[in-house]
């Protein structure tokens, strides 16, 4: 039966980092984009493959995997391929430390600053009316709640500021771990740097006073030996940005 | 060599603690006491610079996070196995650890710091201003604005959320149970240990949902995973009371480990 992958366009966070694992690995599959601003992802169809409406979903088997993290690691445990994660035990620890600070403390404050900027252009010209019905579809009470906070545009510039601080010690934690190694985790190119690439490469060019060469040589250093790997290339190969509104400030 | 850096036998702590029970491994107990905040001294502070507990240290490394500290545990101690073979049933076990840390922790914990908190803090004897100055001194920013809004009182929007999360936490548990005997599969796992650790103070503070009649699977299972030797003996290391009633030691809401 063959593999199929669920994702969304641009291939960042959650969708990018399931795709360029699958890329790294070697691994042949349908590719099933799903389109964000037509709501896709809440149609009938998508929601009986993953019940909570959440991108990506790796079909294997005849078998629904969500969870970008997990399915990341499914994809080292069930096909043959270069490794992904660090045969190192302590190594292994530190990349599934690194993947969960990635995706929870660098993804929200991310979300919650670039969110606002997002919604808009997924929003489109529909009406109110017609926008609530369709978060009304979103399965997650928090996640309802930052929908209509964003398309409302009413998230408090108190959070803002507070995941901008977060982004700024994420950016120096990250710096550091870089400094004292040539991958996330340590020696090996693992999980933790495709999560990195997925979560927080784009960074420097949303947020580049946070993360630029002289405050953060070596994570630029890093991003530019990230993206000369084929994998990476062969990804952004695939990937199709959209136009994004101007960012406001900050 | 391993040594446990450890509060009660309550959330994170007891995830570690049960993981260590259930694979046969001798530790040293290092018991901290988070009620007289030893988790934001310096020394403490050295090994887990988000002053959280558990820490496992082994051979002079720090291990903090309990899903990725047991799933290290696995790895490292192959012996009576915690995680299934195949890729599938392993996915299933990450995804339920990642469920417990995501939202599930912070739910319960929540709920349990607004109905135990103010004992907890009661038991330090302190007065409120020498309880708010102790916050105040903090080191770590996060958990001293956690602390800060937990004894300013958590808002009712905040605890209907936790109510309404574990409300569908229960039924995304009975469900899972409909089809297997334990969270993961046929086997008992990390899975079950993650929950439990959190799940056990349910039918004590959420009795409206957490009953025989509205989550007859789940209580079945809590009393299966509770009848495990292993579980008993990391439980009965707890030193103050029933671990089954007194819950958070304050608002360590995202994580304590």
């Amino acid at each position: 039966m063959p593999l199929e992958l669920y994702f969304f366009q641009p291939l960042g966070t959650n969708s990018g980092r399931v795709f360029l694992a699958l890329l790294e690995k070697g691994v042949e599959f349908n590719e099933r984009e799903l389109n964000g601003r037509e709501f896709e992802h809440l149609q009938p169809q998508y929601l009986a493959i993953n019940p909570r409406g959440q991108v990506p979903a790796l079909v294997h088997d005849g078998r629904a995997l969500a969870e970008g993290a997990a399915i990341c690691e499914y994809i080292d445990e069930a096909f043959e391929g270069p490794p992904l994660r660090p045969a190192d035990l302590r190594e292994r620890w530190s990349m599934r430390r690194w993947c969960r600070y990635i995706e929870n403390d660098v993804g929200r404050a991310l979300m919650m600053i670039h969110w606002n900027r997002i919604v808009p252009g997924f929003v489109g010209a529909r009406t109110p009316e017609e926008f609530e019905r369709l978060v009304a579809r979103v399965p997650d009470a928090d996640r309802r709640r930052a929908w209509r906070r964003a398309y409302l545009q009413q998230t408090p510039p108190e959070e803002l500021e507070e995941s901008r601080g977060r982004l700024r010690e994420a950016s120096q934690r990250i710096e550091t771990a870089l400094s004292g190694a040539p991958w996330m985790a340590g020696t090996s190119y693992s999980l933790a740097d495709i999560d990195l690439l997925s979560f927080f490469a784009f960074v420097s060019r949303w947020s580049p006073e946070i993360v630029n060469k002289t405050a953060t040589p070596r994570t630029m250093a890093w991003i530019e030996r990230m993206e000369e790997r084929p994998a990476v290339r062969a990804l952004r190969a695939r990937t199709r940005m959209p136009q994004l509104p101007p960012a406001t400030s900050g | 060599m391993l040594d446990l850096f450890h509060w009660e036998p309550h959330g994170a702590c007891a995830r570690v603690m049960i993981c260590l029970e259930e694979k046969g491994l001798q530790y040293s107990s290092r018991y901290v006491d988070v009620l007289a905040f030893e988790q934001y001294r310096p020394e403490f502070l050295q090994l887990n610079d988000a002053g959280q507990v558990p820490v496992l240290v082994q051979d002079g490394l720090a291990y903090v996070e309990a899903s990725a500290t047991c799933e290290y545990l696995e790895e490292a101690f192959a012996a009576r196995p915690l995680m299934p073979r195949q890729p599938a049933g392993r996915w299933r076990v990450r995804v339920w650890q990642k469920y417990v840390d995501d939202g599930f922790a912070a739910s319960v914990t929540d709920l349990a710091w607004q109905a135990h908190g103010a004992r907890g803090l009661q038991a330090r004897a302190l007065e409120p201003a020498a309880l708010h100055s102790a916050i105040d001194r903090i080191p770590v920013a996060p958990r001293r604005a956690a602390w800060q809004a937990a004894v300013a009182g958590l808002d009712a929007e905040r605890l209907a959320r936790a109510r309404q999360r574990i409300a569908a936490s229960v039924e995304h548990i009975e469900a899972q149970l409909a089809g297997s005997p334990w969270l993961a599969g046929p086997e008992y796992s990390l899975a079950d240990i993650a929950v439990f650790s959190y799940f056990k103070y349910l039918p004590a503070l959420f009795p409206t949902v957490l009953n025989g009649d509205a989550a007859p699977r789940s209580l079945d299972w809590m009393r299966r995973v509770e009848a495990r030797p292993a579980v008993r003996a990391a439980l009965a290391r707890g030193r103050r009371g029933d671990p089954f009633t007194i819950s958070a030691p304050g608002p360590e809401y995202v994580r304590w480990g």
